[in-house]
């Protein structure tokens, strides 16, 4: 390999080069200490728990992984899709960092109407951040969604928890992820995301 | 499969022909960032799904339980908070264990802090999702700016339990 070849940054999509670096990123050293702890928590379940709990430990794993892998699959091709056809310019006019108090409460209300799990919340995630929304916004959202998300309160908290308490945690919750927000755009640390390090976000100093 | 699957595959197939019919390489884009997700997010989920599941079952619910009673008031929302901390999976195991808690008698205020604390603090989508989409950076700035977010709620939920039994409710 010529060494122009190694400094090319961007390898052409969809030749060797960048299959090769889509799984160097996927199986880099995060990776190898990911396994590393899953293996450890394997080891320990067995001596604490037995073979007996180990297996169904196991088989509960296996249902999850079933569970996760379709949804995190057709999440990504859609966060895919949205991100090309998506008008960046236009949408970063609607969530700029202007730092106001409207962008938290339509934040908020967003994460609370996001259908799906982690792998669509995430995905939205990176998409405000990357058409410039700022730190306040993307803690608002991701709080509330976690909070709040109606669809985990209608599948998990009202028939597992009750009616009471769905309705106290929700009203509760209800004003959090704007304070949350708040909080972080007065937090004295620099943000840099993954996607976009070079973006300054807009924190008021 | 359940309802918001449907919707997602049918979003997915939707924006996928509208891509195309533009002609312009957009279906192309959107596939190789796609893959290129796919491939961060899915090799690290393996593993710390694996892990979530056998961290999950050593959790020694019962233990906790007795000290989320009704009478303990702030004591409960605190433990109910670190408990909610520990919880490294999904909302299978995280209600389920809430579940237990209930029936063994613990206050709706330990409840709401358990339960909001896991929600905001899962360990399990942190290390799936947000480190690899979005990094340690906004990892640290997210985890300061919530931390008191479920004490808080279980603190406004404990206000909003005494006001109904004064009323009566």
């Amino acid at each position: 390999m010529s060494p122009g070849e190694t400094a090319t940054i961007h390898p052409r999509t969809g030749g060797r080069d960048w299959w090769i670096s889509v799984l160097g990123e996927s199986f880099g050293l995060s990776f190898w200490l990911f396994a590393a702890f899953a293996l450890l928590a394997a080891v320990i379940s067995y001596v604490i728990l037995g073979p007996e709990s180990f297996d169904d430990a196991v088989s509960e794993n296996l249902a999850q992984l079933g569970f996760m892998l379709p949804r995190v699959a057709v999440a990504q091709v859609v966060a895919g899709f949205v991100w090309v056809l998506m008008p960046h310019d236009r949408v970063s006019q609607l969530v700029g960092p202007d730092g106001g108090r409207r962008g938290l409460v339509i934040a908020t209300m967003a994460g609370i109407i996001t259908p799906g799990g982690p792998a669509s919340a995430f995905s939205l995630l990176v998409l405000i951040g990357s058409v410039g929304g700022d730190r306040g916004i993307l803690v608002a959202y991701i709080s509330s969604w976690a909070m709040l998300g109606l669809q985990r309160i209608l599948v998990w908290d009202l028939p597992l928890m009750g009616v009471e308490f769905s309705v106290i945690r929700f009203l509760v919750c209800l004003p959090l992820p704007i304070l949350a927000g708040l909080i972080a755009r007065r937090l004295p640390l620099r943000l840099r995301l993954v996607e976009h390090p070079e973006q300054q976000d807009g924190r008021r100093s | 499969m359940n309802f918001s699957v449907f919707v997602l595959y049918g979003m997915g197939i939707a924006l996928g022909v509208f891509a195309l019919s533009r002609g312009d390489g957009s279906f192309q884009r959107g596939l190789v960032r796609a893959v290129e997700h796919f491939g961060k997010l899915v090799p690290r989920m393996l593993c710390a799904l694996v892990a979530a599941g056998f961290v999950a079952k050593l959790i020694p619910t019962e233990f906790i339980s007795r000290f989320l009673g009704a009478d303990v008031g702030l004591a409960g929302i605190l433990i109910g908070t670190l408990a909610g901390l520990i919880v490294p999976s999904g909302p299978v195991v995280a209600f389920s264990v809430g579940a237990a808690f209930a029936s063994a008698g613990a206050s709706v205020p330990a409840l709401v802090s358990f339960i909001t604390a896991w929600s905001l603090f899962a360990v399990h989508r942190i290390f799936i999702f947000e480190i690899p989409l979005l990094g340690f950076s906004f990892l640290r700035v997210r985890l300061l700016s919530v931390l008191i977010l479920p004490p808080l709620a279980g603190g406004l939920a404990l206000a909003a339990t005494r006001a109904m039994s004064m009323v009566g409710m």
